[in-house]
């Protein structure tokens, strides 16, 4: 039996959280999902759950209106330390840019940056490894 | 620019030097003097000219000692020297470290004077659109770089939506869900095509070259509407028209479409679907000189913060169904081009008025 993990989606498109909503319960790989289309709105929800999180897996989209994503980890960085450390965030994006990429790889609070579409596959062996 | 609006400051410690360079040329020239060269800064720290002539022989500091002074803080007035006896390495000072235009000589002849003025200022003026030209082209760089960035995020998304959706389709074990996933690919290719007519449009706007017609608004709303109608909120919202217009009003109907074009999506995309009925109301009133245009929605409106920033490119305020920012921009671009203005007022949770105002172009 696989090892199945609780997500937030954090995205913009009502689509792509559509998408991956129901891509990662298919796959069985998902406990639950959580999906945001506002960063700033799921910020909010880390910070007034607090003790309560379980181990969460975030999926945070790059490119958003009002807070981006990077925006988003700048506020989740000032988070206090219980709560971040149940934290694991992906960045799930189309960039191309390399400056994105780069700024990605170099940040310490994302662990990896997965290129959209989301293969349910990769994400399957990143998490359980 | 006018020869009046040549801007010269004189400095010679002989006043009547001064007085008849004045009586020669005032009437041409927007002429500043002193005898001296403290007061000189002084005047050039209030005001900008464009030519300034120093004597060489004067107490304290020669010309060229002037003009090696002044050229690091005031690096833009072309600097003439003033000079009754030229030895030679004098001259050679004056051009190395005085950087001099022209050296003229005393008595100074009328049309020789006149002459190094007018070359002068051809110079500054050549060296001032230079400068503008560099200040637009790093503005276009800039604008290029981030219109790079930002429609690369937006082909590249709908497109990948598109792929996850056929991923979670190939999951699927039912057949007959698959028009579910179908339905998907449709609204995000369409959203990819609306991306692909806008920049078309923003390109067209930007580059294209303006052909002006005698513009029949009641036709050109027609138009619009049959374009959009077919959206499928458009069933939901009623659209009223009030159109005034007497004589022959002459503009650019692509602009113009445009502008119709965008802001009656918009408030057809952004209607409140919490109100029991949705609407928007265009008011034309058009005469030959001028036309003012009003859309009126009782939509979603938009936030007090977000008011400033809607015409700005990629902006996208809010997060729901959001679009990808280059509307509005493209409207404020056009409006721009035909010289016009557009003012918005909204009130979040009640709805946006757009106020345009577009002289004719052959006002």
């Amino acid at each position: 039996m696989t090892a199945q993990f609780d997500f937030i989606l954090i995205d913009d498109s009502a689509f792509d959280l559509f998408i991956y909503e129901k891509l990662i319960i298919k796959s069985g790989i998902g406990n639950s999902v959580r999906p945001f289309n506002s960063a700033q709105d799921a910020l909010e929800y880390l910070a007034s759950e607090g003790e309560n999180l379980p181990e969460i897996v975030i999926l945070l989209d790059l490119q958003m209106p009002g807070m981006n994503g990077f925006e988003f980890i700048e506020q989740f960085d000032l988070l206090p330390e219980h709560i971040k450390e149940k934290i694991r965030i992906y960045m799930l994006s189309s960039t191309i840019d390399t400056r994105d990429i780069d700024k990605a790889k170099a940040s310490a609070s994302i662990i990896d940056l997965l290129s959209k579409p989301l293969e349910i596959g990769v994400l399957k062996t990143i998490l359980i490894n | 620019m006018t020869e009046k609006q040549i801007r010269i400051l004189y400095i010679d410690d002989e006043e009547h030097n001064l007085q008849s360079f004045k009586a020669s040329f005032r009437k041409q020239y927007n002429i500043t003097t002193t005898t001296s060269v403290v007061e000189a800064e002084t005047f050039m720290e209030q005001k900008d000219f464009h030519i300034i002539l120093a004597d060489q022989k004067m107490p304290g500091m020669t010309g060229t000692q002037f003009f090696e002074k002044i050229r690091v803080r005031f690096p833009e007035p072309i600097r003439i020297l003033i000079t009754g006896h030229t030895d030679i390495s004098a001259a050679i000072d004056a051009i190395n470290k005085g950087e001099v235009f022209r050296f003229i000589d005393k008595p100074w002849d009328y049309t020789y004077v006149e002459n190094a003025i007018t070359h002068a200022f051809e110079i500054f003026s050549t060296r001032a659109e230079l400068k503008q030209r560099n200040l637009d082209l790093e503005k276009a760089y800039e604008e290029l770089d981030k219109f790079v960035y930002s429609a690369s995020h937006d082909l590249r998304a709908p497109l990948m939506s598109v792929l996850g959706i056929v991923n979670l389709a190939l999951m699927e074990e039912n057949v007959e869900s698959q028009n579910e996933y179908l339905d998907l690919i449709k609204q995000s290719v369409k959203k990819l095509d609306t991306f692909i007519i806008n920049i078309i449009d923003y390109y067209k706007n930007a580059r294209g070259v303006a052909t002006i017609t005698p513009i029949n608004f009641e036709e050109l709303v027609n138009d619009v509407t049959e374009a959009i109608k077919y959206l499928p909120e458009f069933e939901n919202i009623e659209m009223t028209t009030d159109i005034k217009q007497t004589g022959v009003f002459e503009s650019d109907m692509m602009k113009l479409r445009i502008i119709f074009n965008n802001l009656i999506t918009n408030a057809v995309k952004f209607q409140d679907t919490k109100k029991e009925k949705s609407f928007i109301k265009l008011t034309i009133l058009a005469t030959p000189a001028h036309t003012s245009i009003t859309f009126e929605d009782n939509g979603l409106g938009i936030k007090k913060d977000d008011l400033e920033k809607i015409f700005k490119m990629f902006y996208r305020a809010g997060a729901t169904n959001s679009g990808s920012g280059i509307g509005l921009y493209i409207v404020h671009e056009a409006i721009n081009k035909l010289e016009g203005e557009i003012k918005v007022t909204s009130t979040l949770g009640e709805g946006s008025i757009f106020e345009i105002n577009i002289p004719s172009v052959n006002k």
